[in-house]
């Protein structure tokens, strides 16, 4: 071979772990950066829900051998509570109408307006996350707090969590809604997907014993390609969980107050770095700037771990890279 | 997938009793995947026409001509700036994915390698994107002392579009009939011929397609820009040290100002935006129809 094909070779190659490199070097950069909060706040960042940046005003102290504002404070608790409370309700809301949506275009729809609806439903995906938002704030938000959320505490206040005062519409409903909207293209075009790579012969022999189309639909997504739709239902709770501007404009972004029911604001990992980055930079001891890398450092152990482990399951290619997450 | 898998073999037996209570399920779900479907189809078109039509009906020419802070003027420096950003995000992200596709679709290179490389590039797309922004904003921003400039908002995009583009150029390499590469070898073309005479011509247009997907993803992106790109009332004057504009910030910082004209700054963003990103993602499925 010559030198000159085998310095393209190296070079290919070179450009191939670009995205390993970015990858380690994003983990390792963020992690560096939150060194001083372990020192600082050790275990109980896991076990505290308060979030101070302490007195700016003061003189740093020292605590465990590193600089930190007087009466600096970091738990992730409501944070974490918040983007985990926010992705479940998505992934509640999302679930049921992708494995409908998935039964009517496969089953019921004629052929030919399948791919305008799965188009359709697909160009969910595609709108912006501040879009998003700002349809959250100016049409959702409204309707919760004048009609849907004052008839729940009304009507639906003996279950717990349904009592309770109502501020505004933003909050874990509002962001969960948002949240379902942006991951039910993902969730339906997955198990969309893994339908039609179905054998013709299964669903026709389905057909001949007799079983009806919703027997057959409940089958094939429980059953048969059982592994596509439980992955699918993990990439989009990886992509609900990383979501910020969407929900940093609908949840309230609230610190400090932990939610006493369904309606009250929340605040999440992801939207939390974004709004309090920018007040961080006035620490000058960098502890709160490594407080916000702990959390991102968090944010992205979790998220990529259920992303990775939905890739595993649905199978590589069930996205067909069209559907961010 | 295996195939092996039958009604019978899973246990799954159907009641041949209740016949009448089985179709009435059937009726049920049914129905209930209409309402659900016809519902979501609604709130996707009101959302769009909501947001077409404020923008449309607030939208003014003097809006579309001068730079401004959000608050006042209008969002000519912000429609600049996105597309400035997306080329640069575009300039630093294209070249490596398409060699480092070429990688992994070469038969003669490392089979463990290039299966390591598509993972990390799979897993590169989960990493949220404010992690991206933040990673970008201590290294690039403050270590790399670049400050909030095209170059750091740029770098901060690509890592979000590498992924995208290395994933739908490898897909469309792989649609190149495998006889004509080998064909090409036989003849004894080295890889880089086969490089620039075969995959790049013939995946053209699944290429094509796949920038655009991955530009109409960038143009609407927010959390990776706000602590690289920063922002900037005006043009960017450099590469460095300069903040850069862009329209989903208008959309974020104009609808938390509290000013009317800032709300209408924010819907006709929106509205651009929207417009922008579903024709991108229109051209992008249209040009790569049959693929």
């Amino acid at each position: 071979m010559k030198v000159t094909n085998k310095i393209f070779n190296f070079f290919t190659f070179l450009m191939a772990i670009v995205p390993a490199v970015a990858l380690i070097s994003i983990f390792a950069f963020v992690f560096q950066e939150s060194l001083p909060l372990w020192k600082f706040s050790g275990f109980s960042f896991f076990t505290t829900y308060l979030w101070n940046p302490g007195f700016q005003y003061q003189p740093p102290h020292l605590v465990h051998g590193v600089l930190a504002p007087q009466g600096a404070q970091f738990g992730l608790d409501l944070f974490l509570l918040g983007t985990l409370s926010t992705s479940a309700l998505a992934i509640l809301i999302a679930f049921p109408i992708s494995f409908l949506i998935t039964l009517n275009v496969e089953l019921y729809l004629p052929s030919k307006i399948k791919k305008i609806m799965v188009s359709m439903i697909e160009l969910f995906a595609g709108i912006p996350s501040v879009v998003y938002g700002l349809w959250g704030i100016i049409v959702l938000e409204p309707i919760l707090f004048r009609s849907v959320e004052p008839w729940m505490a009304q009507h639906l206040s003996f279950i717990p969590g349904f009592k309770g005062e109502i501020y505004s519409g933003a909050g874990l409903i509002a962001s969960g809604i948002i949240l379902s909207f942006m991951i039910i293209p993902i969730v339906t075009s997955v198990i969309v997907n893994s339908f039609d790579t179905v054998p013709k012969e299964v669903k026709e022999g389905l057909f001949s014993l007799g079983a009806t189309k919703w027997e057959v639909g409940k089958y094939l997504t429980t059953r048969y390609s059982r592994a596509s739709t439980v992955g699918g239902t993990l990439l989009g709770l990886g992509r609900a969980l990383g979501e910020t501007m969407a929900v940093l404009m609908v949840s309230g972004a609230i610190v400090n107050t932990l939610p006493t029911s369904f309606y009250s604001a929340t605040n999440t990992m992801a939207a939390a770095i974004t709004s309090l980055l920018d007040s961080a930079l006035t620490d000058s001891t960098r502890m709160d700037l490594a407080a916000l890398a702990a959390l991102a450092i968090v944010l992205m152990v979790i998220s990529l771990g259920v992303s990775i482990v939905g890739r595993k399951i649905a199978g590589r290619g069930a996205l067909r890279g069209y559907e961010s997450d | 997938m295996k195939v092996t898998d039958s009604y019978a073999e899973s246990g799954h037996e159907i009641q041949w009793k209740n016949l009448g209570s089985r179709k009435i399920k059937d009726k049920i779900a049914y129905g209930l995947s209409y309402v659900v479907l016809g519902i979501m189809v609604v709130i996707l078109v009101s959302i769009f026409i909501y947001i077409l039509d404020s923008g449309a009906s607030h939208i003014t020419l003097n809006m579309l001509i001068t730079p401004g802070n959000t608050a006042t003027g209008g969002v000519l420096n912000a429609i600049v700036g996105t597309w400035e950003l997306v080329g640069m995000g575009l300039l630093f992200s294209l070249p490596p994915s398409i060699l480092g596709a070429l990688y992994v679709v070469n038969g003669r290179s490392n089979g463990t390698l290039s299966m390591a490389a598509r993972l990390f590039t799979d897993v590169l797309t989960s990493v949220p994107s404010i992690v991206i922004g933040f990673f970008a904003f201590i290294v690039l921003v403050q270590r790399l002392n670049m400050g909030y400039s095209l170059i750091a908002g740029g770098i901060a995009l690509s890592v979000m579009m590498l992924p995208y583009l290395m994933r739908i150029i490898e897909i469309s390499f792989r649609n190149i009939p495998k006889e004509q590469i080998e064909n090409a070898y036989a003849l004894g073309a080295d890889d880089i011929r086969v490089a620039s005479r075969i995959y790049l011509p013939q995946a053209k247009v699944g290429m094509f397609s796949g920038i655009l997907l991955a530009v109409s993803i960038a143009a609407g992106e927010t959390a990776q820009l706000l602590y690289s790109a920063g922002w900037n009332n005006n043009y960017a004057t450099g590469f460095l040290h300069s903040g850069v504009g862009y329209l989903t910030y208008v959309v974020w910082n104009g609808i938390n100002y509290p000013t009317t004209y800032s709300h209408y700054l924010a819907y006709v963003s929106a509205m651009l935006l929207i417009l922008s990103v579903t024709g991108l993602i229109a051209l992008s499925k249209y040009i790569g129809r049959g693929k």
